[in-house]
Protein backbone atom coordinates (compact mmCIF):
# COMPACT_ATOMS: atom_id res chain seq x y z
CA UNK A 1 0.00 0.00 0.00
CA UNK A 2 2.51 2.36 0.90
CA UNK A 3 4.65 1.36 -2.06
CA UNK A 4 1.79 2.16 -4.63
CA UNK A 5 1.00 5.51 -2.74
CA UNK A 6 5.01 6.18 -3.11
CA UNK A 7 4.54 5.40 -6.80
CA UNK A 8 1.61 7.53 -7.77
CA UNK A 9 3.45 10.21 -6.49
CA UNK A 10 7.17 10.14 -8.02
CA UNK A 11 5.25 9.82 -11.42
CA UNK A 12 3.16 12.79 -10.29
CA UNK A 13 6.46 14.68 -9.56
CA UNK A 14 7.50 13.33 -12.58
CA UNK A 15 4.80 14.27 -15.21
CA UNK A 16 5.16 17.98 -13.49
CA UNK A 17 8.48 18.07 -14.18
CA UNK A 18 8.24 16.84 -17.61
CA UNK A 19 5.56 19.31 -18.85
CA UNK A 20 7.75 22.37 -17.37
CA UNK A 21 10.18 21.68 -20.39
CA UNK A 22 6.82 22.70 -22.77
CA UNK A 23 7.33 26.47 -22.62
CA UNK A 24 5.88 27.64 -26.30
CA UNK A 25 7.06 30.97 -27.74
CA UNK A 26 5.43 33.61 -26.21
CA UNK A 27 3.17 36.54 -27.00
CA UNK A 28 5.28 39.42 -27.42
CA UNK A 29 6.02 42.50 -29.48
CA UNK A 30 8.51 43.67 -27.76
CA UNK A 31 7.44 47.37 -27.79
CA UNK A 32 7.23 47.28 -31.51
CA UNK A 33 3.89 48.50 -32.72
CA UNK A 34 2.78 47.77 -36.25
CA UNK A 35 1.10 50.60 -38.46
CA UNK A 36 -1.90 48.58 -38.07
CA UNK A 37 -2.43 48.29 -34.62
CA UNK A 38 -5.54 49.77 -33.16
CA UNK A 39 -3.44 52.76 -31.01
CA UNK A 40 -2.07 53.61 -34.46
CA UNK A 41 -5.25 53.92 -36.28
CA UNK A 42 -7.63 56.01 -33.36
CA UNK A 43 -6.40 58.62 -31.70
CA UNK A 44 -6.72 56.86 -27.73
CA UNK A 45 -7.08 58.50 -25.56
CA UNK A 46 -4.35 58.49 -22.47
CA UNK A 47 -6.86 57.46 -19.77
CA UNK A 48 -8.58 55.18 -22.10
CA UNK A 49 -5.63 53.27 -23.46
CA UNK A 50 -4.56 52.17 -20.32
CA UNK A 51 -7.78 51.06 -19.64
CA UNK A 52 -7.66 48.83 -22.65
CA UNK A 53 -4.12 47.84 -22.14
CA UNK A 54 -4.69 46.53 -18.70
CA UNK A 55 -8.29 44.52 -19.51
CA UNK A 56 -7.84 43.73 -23.65
CA UNK A 57 -4.72 43.58 -25.02
CA UNK A 58 -3.44 40.42 -22.61
CA UNK A 59 -5.41 38.27 -24.83
CA UNK A 60 -6.49 40.38 -27.74
CA UNK A 61 -2.82 41.94 -29.25
CA UNK A 62 0.14 40.31 -29.83
CA UNK A 63 1.75 41.60 -26.17
CA UNK A 64 0.44 39.83 -23.12
CA UNK A 65 1.97 40.86 -19.67
CA UNK A 66 2.85 37.29 -18.22
CA UNK A 67 2.03 37.05 -14.42
CA UNK A 68 4.79 35.08 -12.94
CA UNK A 69 2.36 31.75 -12.76
CA UNK A 70 2.62 31.71 -16.53
CA UNK A 71 6.33 30.15 -16.27
CA UNK A 72 4.66 27.15 -15.22
CA UNK A 73 2.29 24.56 -16.34
CA UNK A 74 -0.29 24.15 -17.37
CA UNK A 75 -1.21 27.16 -16.38
CA UNK A 76 0.79 28.33 -19.36
CA UNK A 77 -1.24 26.09 -21.51
CA UNK A 78 -3.85 27.44 -20.34
CA UNK A 79 -3.27 30.77 -20.92
CA UNK A 80 -2.05 30.19 -24.41
CA UNK A 81 -5.24 28.55 -25.27
CA UNK A 82 -7.15 31.59 -24.28
CA UNK A 83 -4.46 34.24 -25.80
CA UNK A 84 -5.05 32.33 -29.12
CA UNK A 85 -8.64 31.86 -29.41
CA UNK A 86 -8.80 35.56 -28.14
CA UNK A 87 -6.63 37.24 -31.00
CA UNK A 88 -8.46 34.65 -33.24
CA UNK A 89 -11.62 36.64 -32.04
CA UNK A 90 -10.12 40.20 -32.04
CA UNK A 91 -6.47 41.30 -32.46
CA UNK A 92 -6.18 45.37 -31.61
CA UNK A 93 -2.29 44.54 -32.81
CA UNK A 94 -3.23 44.12 -36.43
CA UNK A 95 -6.29 46.10 -36.50
CA UNK A 96 -6.08 47.62 -40.35
CA UNK A 97 -5.76 43.98 -41.65
CA UNK A 98 -9.70 44.01 -41.27
CA UNK A 99 -11.41 45.68 -43.86
CA UNK A 100 -13.72 48.99 -43.64
CA UNK A 101 -16.68 46.17 -42.50
CA UNK A 102 -15.02 44.03 -40.56
CA UNK A 103 -13.66 46.88 -38.59
CA UNK A 104 -17.12 48.13 -38.31
CA UNK A 105 -18.26 44.85 -37.02
CA UNK A 106 -15.96 44.49 -34.55
CA UNK A 107 -16.32 47.62 -33.19
CA UNK A 108 -20.29 46.66 -32.67
CA UNK A 109 -18.94 43.52 -30.98
CA UNK A 110 -16.70 45.55 -28.28
CA UNK A 111 -19.45 47.58 -27.38
CA UNK A 112 -22.15 44.58 -27.17
CA UNK A 113 -19.24 42.45 -25.23
CA UNK A 114 -18.24 45.46 -22.94
CA UNK A 115 -21.78 46.04 -22.30
CA UNK A 116 -23.53 43.11 -21.32
CA UNK A 117 -20.33 42.69 -19.09
CA UNK A 118 -19.34 39.28 -20.90
CA UNK A 119 -15.78 40.61 -21.52
CA UNK A 120 -13.22 40.76 -19.79
CA UNK A 121 -14.00 37.15 -19.04
CA UNK A 122 -14.75 36.44 -15.49
CA UNK A 123 -12.04 34.01 -15.55
CA UNK A 124 -10.04 36.63 -16.16
CA UNK A 125 -10.66 38.93 -14.19
CA UNK A 126 -10.51 36.88 -10.81
CA UNK A 127 -6.84 36.17 -11.27
CA UNK A 128 -6.03 39.70 -12.76
CA UNK A 129 -7.94 41.67 -10.16
CA UNK A 130 -7.58 45.60 -12.06
CA UNK A 131 -8.58 44.31 -15.12
CA UNK A 132 -11.93 44.44 -13.96
CA UNK A 133 -13.53 47.15 -15.48
CA UNK A 134 -15.59 49.44 -12.78
CA UNK A 135 -18.77 50.81 -14.35
CA UNK A 136 -16.86 54.61 -14.51
CA UNK A 137 -14.81 52.91 -16.92
CA UNK A 138 -16.85 50.67 -19.10
CA UNK A 139 -18.90 53.63 -19.95
CA UNK A 140 -15.62 55.55 -20.73
CA UNK A 141 -14.64 52.74 -22.77
CA UNK A 142 -18.48 52.43 -24.55
CA UNK A 143 -18.83 55.92 -25.15
CA UNK A 144 -15.32 56.28 -26.73
CA UNK A 145 -15.90 53.44 -28.89
CA UNK A 146 -19.08 54.63 -29.76
CA UNK A 147 -17.79 58.32 -31.17
CA UNK A 148 -15.32 56.49 -33.24
CA UNK A 149 -17.90 53.94 -34.41
CA UNK A 150 -20.12 56.62 -35.80
CA UNK A 151 -17.73 58.66 -37.12
CA UNK A 152 -16.55 55.73 -39.64
CA UNK A 153 -20.43 55.39 -40.33
CA UNK B 1 10.95 2.37 -8.92
CA UNK B 2 13.99 4.02 -9.42
CA UNK B 3 13.78 3.75 -12.74
CA UNK B 4 10.39 5.49 -13.62
CA UNK B 5 11.99 8.44 -12.34
CA UNK B 6 15.12 7.99 -14.04
CA UNK B 7 13.32 7.79 -17.09
CA UNK B 8 11.16 10.33 -16.69
CA UNK B 9 14.32 12.55 -16.07
CA UNK B 10 16.43 11.26 -19.47
CA UNK B 11 12.99 12.04 -21.65
CA UNK B 12 12.73 15.41 -20.38
CA UNK B 13 15.93 16.51 -20.83
CA UNK B 14 15.32 15.04 -24.25
CA UNK B 15 12.69 17.27 -25.16
CA UNK B 16 14.12 20.47 -23.18
CA UNK B 17 16.53 19.86 -25.96
CA UNK B 18 13.98 19.54 -28.75
CA UNK B 19 11.15 22.03 -28.01
CA UNK B 20 13.25 25.23 -27.98
CA UNK B 21 12.44 26.22 -31.26
CA UNK B 22 11.23 30.04 -31.37
CA UNK B 23 9.07 30.83 -34.03
CA UNK B 24 7.54 33.70 -32.70
CA UNK B 25 4.20 35.25 -32.96
CA UNK B 26 3.81 33.79 -36.40
CA UNK B 27 1.30 35.89 -37.56
CA UNK B 28 2.42 39.06 -36.20
CA UNK B 29 3.20 42.33 -38.20
CA UNK B 30 2.52 41.90 -41.92
CA UNK B 31 2.75 45.93 -42.46
CA UNK B 32 3.42 45.20 -46.15
CA UNK B 33 -0.25 44.19 -46.68
CA UNK B 34 -0.99 47.38 -45.33
CA UNK B 35 -4.53 48.55 -46.86
CA UNK B 36 -5.48 50.42 -43.36
CA UNK B 37 -8.82 50.48 -45.61
CA UNK B 38 -10.64 53.50 -43.46
CA UNK B 39 -11.92 54.90 -47.00
CA UNK B 40 -13.42 52.30 -48.41
CA UNK B 41 -16.00 52.80 -50.46
CA UNK B 42 -17.70 49.99 -49.86
CA UNK B 43 -21.97 49.32 -49.07
CA UNK B 44 -24.73 49.45 -51.40
CA UNK B 45 -24.60 51.89 -54.50
CA UNK B 46 -23.36 49.09 -57.19
CA UNK B 47 -26.58 49.12 -59.63
CA UNK B 48 -24.88 46.03 -62.16
CA UNK B 49 -26.79 43.05 -60.63
CA UNK B 50 -24.81 40.01 -62.27
CA UNK B 51 -26.99 37.49 -64.18
CA UNK B 52 -23.99 34.99 -64.56
CA UNK B 53 -25.13 31.39 -64.03
CA UNK B 54 -21.84 30.40 -61.88
CA UNK B 55 -22.10 32.91 -59.32
CA UNK B 56 -25.30 33.11 -57.28
CA UNK B 57 -26.76 34.22 -54.21
CA UNK B 58 -29.96 32.11 -53.92
CA UNK B 59 -28.36 29.10 -51.66
CA UNK B 60 -26.99 31.17 -49.25
CA UNK B 61 -30.57 33.59 -49.22
CA UNK B 62 -32.03 30.80 -48.39
CA UNK B 63 -30.42 29.81 -45.27
CA UNK B 64 -30.41 33.46 -44.72
CA UNK B 65 -34.12 33.45 -44.49
CA UNK B 66 -34.31 29.88 -42.34
CA UNK B 67 -32.31 31.50 -40.03
CA UNK B 68 -34.58 34.54 -39.96
CA UNK B 69 -37.46 32.33 -39.41
CA UNK B 70 -35.77 30.17 -36.64
CA UNK B 71 -35.08 33.50 -35.06
CA UNK B 72 -38.77 34.60 -35.22
CA UNK B 73 -39.81 31.56 -33.90
CA UNK B 74 -37.43 31.97 -30.88
CA UNK B 75 -35.72 28.37 -31.94
CA UNK B 76 -32.04 28.69 -31.30
CA UNK B 77 -31.34 24.99 -32.27
CA UNK B 78 -32.49 25.52 -35.76
CA UNK B 79 -30.80 29.24 -35.86
CA UNK B 80 -27.34 27.34 -35.34
CA UNK B 81 -28.04 25.16 -38.08
CA UNK B 82 -29.02 27.65 -40.12
CA UNK B 83 -25.86 29.40 -39.33
CA UNK B 84 -23.41 26.46 -40.25
CA UNK B 85 -25.24 26.07 -43.46
CA UNK B 86 -24.51 29.76 -44.22
CA UNK B 87 -20.79 28.86 -43.21
CA UNK B 88 -20.76 26.14 -45.49
CA UNK B 89 -22.45 28.45 -48.14
CA UNK B 90 -20.27 31.29 -48.23
CA UNK B 91 -16.94 28.83 -47.95
CA UNK B 92 -17.85 26.97 -51.51
CA UNK B 93 -19.53 29.56 -53.16
CA UNK B 94 -17.53 29.84 -56.43
CA UNK B 95 -16.82 33.22 -57.30
CA UNK B 96 -13.89 32.94 -60.48
CA UNK B 97 -16.88 34.16 -63.16
CA UNK B 98 -16.73 37.76 -61.30
CA UNK B 99 -14.82 40.82 -62.08
CA UNK B 100 -12.36 41.48 -60.10
CA UNK B 101 -13.62 44.28 -58.35
CA UNK B 102 -16.95 42.02 -57.21
CA UNK B 103 -14.81 39.50 -55.78
CA UNK B 104 -13.07 41.96 -54.32
CA UNK B 105 -16.64 43.60 -52.99
CA UNK B 106 -17.88 39.51 -52.22
CA UNK B 107 -14.86 38.39 -49.91
CA UNK B 108 -15.27 41.52 -47.97
CA UNK B 109 -18.77 40.78 -47.09
CA UNK B 110 -18.59 37.30 -47.06
CA UNK B 111 -15.11 37.16 -44.64
CA UNK B 112 -17.47 39.81 -42.18
CA UNK B 113 -20.92 37.56 -42.57
CA UNK B 114 -19.20 33.82 -42.22
CA UNK B 115 -17.63 35.47 -38.68
CA UNK B 116 -21.30 36.13 -37.60
CA UNK B 117 -22.80 32.91 -39.49
CA UNK B 118 -20.03 31.08 -36.84
CA UNK B 119 -20.92 32.61 -34.06
CA UNK B 120 -24.91 31.93 -34.46
CA UNK B 121 -23.72 28.25 -35.21
CA UNK B 122 -21.80 28.12 -32.25
CA UNK B 123 -24.43 29.71 -29.88
CA UNK B 124 -27.38 27.47 -29.69
CA UNK B 125 -28.04 28.19 -26.27
CA UNK B 126 -28.05 31.81 -26.21
CA UNK B 127 -30.57 33.36 -28.50
CA UNK B 128 -29.82 36.67 -27.02
CA UNK B 129 -26.37 36.36 -28.53
CA UNK B 130 -27.44 34.99 -31.71
CA UNK B 131 -29.31 38.48 -32.80
CA UNK B 132 -26.82 40.34 -31.80
CA UNK B 133 -24.95 38.40 -34.41
CA UNK B 134 -28.49 38.66 -36.50
CA UNK B 135 -28.39 42.28 -36.80
CA UNK B 136 -24.74 42.71 -38.17
CA UNK B 137 -25.21 39.83 -40.51
CA UNK B 138 -28.42 41.30 -41.71
CA UNK B 139 -26.68 44.18 -43.22
CA UNK B 140 -23.59 41.87 -44.99
CA UNK B 141 -26.76 40.50 -46.31
CA UNK B 142 -28.50 43.13 -47.43
CA UNK B 143 -25.24 44.71 -49.13
CA UNK B 144 -24.92 41.36 -50.44
CA UNK B 145 -28.51 41.88 -52.10
CA UNK B 146 -27.75 45.10 -53.57
CA UNK B 147 -24.69 44.45 -55.08
CA UNK B 148 -25.13 41.06 -56.35
CA UNK B 149 -29.46 41.33 -56.96
CA UNK B 150 -31.58 39.01 -56.52
CA UNK B 151 -33.87 36.80 -58.69
CA UNK B 152 -36.56 36.25 -55.25
CA UNK B 153 -38.91 38.97 -54.20
CA UNK B 154 -37.68 40.10 -51.02
CA UNK B 155 -37.92 42.88 -48.53
CA UNK B 156 -35.88 45.34 -46.29
CA UNK B 157 -37.53 44.98 -42.99
CA UNK B 158 -37.01 47.42 -39.97
CA UNK B 159 -37.23 47.41 -36.29
CA UNK B 160 -36.27 50.64 -34.97
CA UNK B 161 -36.30 49.04 -30.82
CA UNK B 162 -33.64 46.60 -31.36
CA UNK B 163 -30.06 47.58 -30.10
CA UNK B 164 -31.05 50.06 -27.46
CA UNK B 165 -33.18 52.31 -29.75
CA UNK B 166 -30.35 52.64 -32.45
CA UNK B 167 -32.46 49.81 -34.69
CA UNK B 168 -31.57 46.75 -36.92
CA UNK B 169 -32.67 45.45 -39.99
CA UNK B 170 -33.35 42.11 -41.52
CA UNK B 171 -34.19 40.56 -45.02
CA UNK B 172 -37.63 38.80 -45.21
CA UNK B 173 -39.32 36.64 -48.04
CA UNK B 174 -42.74 38.07 -47.08
CA UNK B 175 -44.09 41.55 -47.04
CA UNK B 176 -46.07 40.51 -43.67
CA UNK B 177 -43.83 41.90 -40.93
CA UNK B 178 -42.26 39.11 -38.52
CA UNK B 179 -39.69 40.55 -36.21
CA UNK B 180 -37.12 38.15 -35.43
CA UNK B 181 -35.26 40.32 -32.84
CA UNK B 182 -38.35 39.63 -30.37
CA UNK B 183 -39.53 36.42 -31.64
CA UNK B 184 -43.02 36.01 -30.03
CA UNK B 185 -42.38 38.82 -27.40
CA UNK B 186 -43.41 41.41 -30.36
CA UNK B 187 -44.08 40.03 -33.57
CA UNK B 188 -45.58 42.45 -35.81
CA UNK B 189 -43.34 45.15 -34.81
CA UNK B 190 -41.38 46.71 -37.51
CA UNK B 191 -42.00 48.37 -41.04
CA UNK B 192 -41.05 47.24 -44.46
CA UNK B 193 -38.10 50.02 -45.66
CA UNK B 194 -37.36 48.75 -49.36
CA UNK B 195 -38.09 46.02 -51.87
CA UNK B 196 -35.86 44.31 -53.51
Amino acid sequence: MQKKVRTILFVGIAVFLLIQMYQPARNKDNGQLSTLHFSKMYKVPDSLNIIITNSCYDCHSNNTRYPWYAYIQPARLIMEWHIKKGKKELNFSEFGNYSKRRQDSKLEGIIKQVKSGEMPLFSYTILHRNSKLTQQQKRKVLNWIDSISKNNE
Amino acid sequence: MKNVFLYAIATSVFIACNSRGDADNESSTKPESASISKAGSDTANSTSAITSSDFSITEIMSDYLKLKNALTNDNAKSASEAGNALVAGFTKLETNSLSTDQKKKFTEISEDAKEHAEHIAANAGNIQHQREHFATLSKDVNDLISTFGTEQKLYQDFCPMYNDGKGAIWISETKEIKNPYYGSKMLTCGAVKKEF
